[in-house]
């Protein structure tokens, strides 16, 4: 037999990537016996989320319908799953590395990207009201220090997040 | 010493390889060469003819070496040494060359170099051949007994082959009674009958046909004339080696004497002491003195020493009749002297309470297909009738999980493979009789393979038992109703399940027997990465250990099911027998011999040795040498490969054998190309050459190959000594490093090359030169191919050039 070079497949072109991902290395594991599914208390009340689905979707390399869909975010990452997978897939991790493929994707639910905006702009996810502010005393809190907000753009904007919280104040 | 003298004869092929090679230049070449005293040539050797003439050139005394270029030598060579043999010269004072698949074939379109290649061919092989020494062949005595370890279907059915072809059995059951898991499973697929069943051994006159099978209590399995059963029996320590085994066994008491019992169960009623009978599920209880279930052999009662109150109390001894029992029996140990042990210690089921979830030992309706089969079988604790533990009324709606503990990756990685029939056995025998029970079972993938099985899953569907494809992730129970709840999703559907059960039963997983790991020990046995016992080769040689004499059956090397745990067992009683047969063990010197005087007690060897053939013993000085057992020891080298003070060598390929031979290679180029030095183990790594030849792939005919029995045995300085030779280039062809017929070998070789590898960088050679490949015997495109690769290479390097020489 010759050994040719390296074909592309379709079939793992989206579990490849997956596997390569930090948390995604053991997606390929999965045989879909289910135990996640009906571990999972999201699942169970809403019909959107199913990891045994989302994982099977990106075995059969439905990458599309996998990052564009709301389904990833759903996860609430109790860890249930990963808990009892009898095949040690790590799948809140694996989902975990759907999502920030979708990230680079540009598909993320808006409150997400309303969280990373509001980070790089005060380094803070919520922001606090002077009124707030001027009632620390009051219960006994130090003055507010500043976040750093300089530095952590930095970060953010290495591991990519600046041009995603870009688009947000372009919109 | 006797004149060496050596034959040299070449087998044209039917003028084939004439039309290459340049036969007259090879006859007068070879013809110089000193200690040739006869040169013939021939269409062939291996027969006929030819053969004769190297038969009576023996005869006549003129030669006492031989050198045959034959075709398809490995075929060949069977005859030429067989009748070399009967001539009356020393068979291992012949070589034989293959001057067509390694030579002409392969360069064909280079006639010349081809001529120049064989030459090199010859001279290496008659220099080999001058430095061969006799070896004798050795016989060792064999006992004709043998042991088997382990008394279920497996361990009996071997058990009858051998006393049946006339051999002294021994069989040995840990537990007081025979049977195994088979007595406890009741009933078998995919015939659904009794598990208890055997083949009628031949010593049962009356009722043999050779299709008889019949209960182990009525089959005259006890009676076999020259079986002796040892149950309540351990094994504890075995010494000495193939075909002479010395097995010490702990027989524990029975307390009640086999031979006086005639089970009428008159002690029984009268024992004070009640236990949960844990053989039945714990549905019952048993008392201290006991018989698990009516049909067991020995039809002979057993006192539990664990809760027996013996003297303060002994109303058992007043009761029997026949003065059976016997309370002060003492453990006693047994010698017995066996030539062959068969290891049939099966397996067990996997703990399941450890899988929290599963609630397995919290809620008593939750049970193991071992205990539902205790409720099937009519001599259980029900009687037949499938009920709940917790208020033992009859169940209902069941629920039956798959794959507890097996395929899972945090316990047993491997499917057990036998239990979605035991499932589908059960469910169906549960519906048969209760045919308005509700049987629903969870499953991954159900798994039907063999010959009747996947019918046996349509019946299952067309009797109404359901089918969820979904593993459960918890059961719950409803303290209110004290129901069972199972909680899956049905993948298929996409819907989730509550399922709700009278009783869950768990398909656990199967594993080693309990024990596997100690016997392994004793015996000196491997065991698989699951704790199983390890098989020689799990294609060709499945009954078989690495150690001669000791073989592997039934689910001691993998759950099995009936069907199988029979054919295995059949097979092991064969190899035994055929290891057994002759009373003696006949085995050619091929093997390591120590050089005392540069042994520096060390321990490297012992260690490494794949059989075990080495052992260090004491000398006067105060320090050890090794010892290589002739017996034990296959002849493959690694030892010699592992000694740091050259104090080992093979009888057969000797280094100073294996320097000539790497020098003759090198002595003749006759291309323009570099000199490659192709060193290949006899198994794999010298077939993948035979074949590139056979099927006639071209390479160059600078790449000369010298065959060694297992590339472990090569040294780290052979590879410098190679170069030295005038070899530009090395490879080293083994198999493939898993796939090492001698185990470690290519292992070892592989540590060695990279060790090469860096010190030819400090001698100035560059590390390329020397490159290790992994091949089987169809891999000869492999071979081409990495030989030309080689080729350029060497080219594209330039002269080898080592420092300090001008």
């Amino acid at each position: 037999m010759k050994h040719g070079k390296e074909e592309k497949t379709t079939v793992l072109s989206f579990s490849n990537p997956v596997k390569s991902r930090l948390g995604g290395e053991t997606i390929t594991r999965c045989y879909q016996c289910g135990t996640c599914a009906s571990s999972c208390p999201v699942a169970k009340i809403n019909p959107q989320f199913n990891p045994r689905e989302i994982i099977k979707l990106s075995l059969l390399g439905e990458e599309a319908e996998v990052i564009s869909s709301d389904a990833v975010w759903l996860c609430c990452s109790c860890y249930n799953c990963q808990e009892r997978c009898p095949q040690k897939v790590e799948i809140a991790d694996v989902i975990y590395a759907l999502r920030n493929i979708a990230f680079e994707e540009q598909h993320s639910p808006d409150i997400y990207l309303e969280f990373a905006s509001a980070l790089m702009n005060n380094g803070r996810l919520i922001p606090i009201s002077k009124f707030l502010e001027k009632k620390r005393p009051d219960y006994g809190l130090p003055p507010l220090q500043p976040t750093g907000v300089e530095a952590l753009k930095k970060i953010l904007s290495a591991i990519g997040l600046g041009g995603q919280s870009q688009k947000e104040e372009a919109k | 010493m006797e004149e060496v003298e050596v034959g040299v004869f070449l087998s044209d092929c039917g003028k084939q390889l004439s039309k290459i090679l340049d036969f007259n230049a090879l006859t007068n070449y070879v013809e110089k060469i000193s200690n040739v005293t006869l040169v013939k040539r021939d269409s062939e050797f291996w027969r006929g003819e030819g053969l004769q003439t190297i038969v009576d050139a023996v005869t006549s005394g003129k030669i006492n070496r031989i050198v045959v270029a034959e075709s398809l030598p490995k075929l060949s060579e069977v005859n030429i040494v067989q009748a070399v043999e009967n001539a009356g010269l020393n068979p291992y004072l012949v070589e034989v060359i293959d001057l067509k698949d390694h030579c002409a074939w392969p360069h064909r379109e280079t006639p010349r170099e081809a001529t120049e290649k064989a030459k090199a061919m010859l001279v290496a092989a008659i220099e080999r051949a001058k430095l061969l020494e006799p070896i004798e062949k050795l016989e060792f005595p064999a006992l004709k007994s043998a042991l088997v370890i382990g008394g279920g279907i497996a361990g009996m059915q071997a058990a009858v082959d051998l006393a049946d072809l006339g051999f002294k059995v021994n069989l040995v059951e840990k537990a007081p009674f025979l049977g195994g898991l088979a007595a406890r499973a009741g009933r078998f697929f995919p015939t659904d009958d009794c598990a208890i069943c055997i083949q009628s051994p031949a010593s049962d006159v009356k009722t043999i046909t050779h299709t008889s099978r019949k209960c182990v209590y009525r089959s005259g399995f006890s009676e076999i004339p020259n079986l002796n059963i040892l149950t309540n029996s351990k094994v504890t320590d075995v010494e000495g080696g193939p075909g002479n085994y010395k097995v010490t066994i702990e027989k524990r008491p029975r307390y009640v004497n086999e031979l006086k019992c005639v089970r009428c169960d008159l002690c029984t009623p009268v024992c004070p002491v009640e236990v949960p009978d844990e053989y039945n599920a714990k549905l019952k209880t048993r008392k201290a003195i006991y018989m698990n279930i009516p049909n067991v052999h020995p039809p002979v009662y057993v006192i539990d020493d664990s809760v027996c109150k013996f003297r303060g109390c002994a109303k058992c001894v007043e009761a029997c009749p026949t003065d059976a029992i016997e309370l002060d029996q003492k453990s006693e140990q047994v010698t017995l002297n066996v030539g062959s042990i068969i290891v049939a210690t099966g397996f067990q089921e996997f703990d399941s309470s450890i899988i929290k979830e599963y609630h397995y030992g919290d809620y008593s309706d939750i049970i193991t297909h071992l205990e539902l089969a205790r409720m099937i079988d009519g001599f259980g604790p029900t009687g037949s009738v499938i009920i709940r533990p917790s208020n033992r009324k009859p169940a209902k709606k069941i629920v039956m999980i798959q794959c507890v503990g097996s395929r899972d990756r945090r316990w047993n990685a491997y499917c057990s493979g036998i239990c979605c029939m035991i499932s589908l056995k059960h469910a169906m025998l549960v519906k048969t009789a209760y045919p308005n029970a509700d049987v629903t079972i969870c499953y991954i993938d159900i798994r039907t393979t063999g010959r009747e099985h996947e019918r046996y899953y349509e019946r299952a569907r067309e009797m109404g038992i359901k089918f969820v494809k979904g593993r459960p992730t918890e059961i719950l129970r409803d303290p209110k109703t004290n129901k069972l709840i199972v909680d899956v999703e049905d993948a298929l559907l996409k819907r989730f399940l509550e399922l709700e059960a009278d009783l869950v039963v768990l398909a656990s997983a199967m594993m080693p027997a309990e024990g596997t790991g100690e016997l392994a020990e004793i015996l000196g046995l491997e065991l698989d990465e699951d704790g199983f016992f390890k098989e020689y080769n799990a294609k060709l040689r499945p009954t078989e250990t690495k150690l001669r004499g000791i073989y592997l059956c039934g689910g001691a090397t993998f759950p099995k099911d009936a069907p199988t745990t029979s054919l295995h067992a059949h097979s092991a009683a064969m190899k035994a027998a055929k290891f057994l047969t002759t009373g003696k063990i006949v085995k050619d010197q091929r093997t390591a011999i120590i050089n005392e005087e540069y042994c520096g007690d060390c321990e490297f060897c012992p260690v490494t040795c794949p059989y075990g053939a080495i052992s260090l013993v004491p000398t006067t000085e105060e320090h050890f040498v090794a010892q290589v057992s002739d017996l034990l020891c296959e002849g493959c080298g690694v030892c010699v490969g592992t000694c740091p003070l050259n104090a080992i060598e093979l009888r057969h390929s000797r280094p100073n054998q294996m320097l000539v031979q790497m020098k003759a290679l090198m002595s003749v180029n006759g291309t323009s190309k570099p000199l490659v030095l192709a060193i290949c183990c006899s198994e794999c790594g010298h077939t993948a050459v035979d074949s590139s030849g056979m099927a006639m792939m071209q390479y160059p005919a600078n790449v000369r190959v010298m065959k060694v029995p297992c590339t472990g045995i090569l040294q780290v300085h052979q590879f410098l000594e190679a170069f030295k030779a005038g070899a530009q280039g090395v490879m080293v062809v083994a198999c493939k490093s898993d796939g090492c017929h001698y185990e470690v070998g290519s292992q070892k070789a592989e540590t060695k090359v990279e060790l090469a590898r860096t010190l030819l960088k400090e001698y100035g050679i560059e590390p390329e030169r020397l490159v290790m490949f992994g091949m089987v015997f169809i891999e000869g495109d492999k071979f081409a191919e990495a030989a030309h690769v080689m080729t350029e290479r060497l080219a594209k390097l330039g002269p080898l050039q080592m420092k300090g020489e001008a």
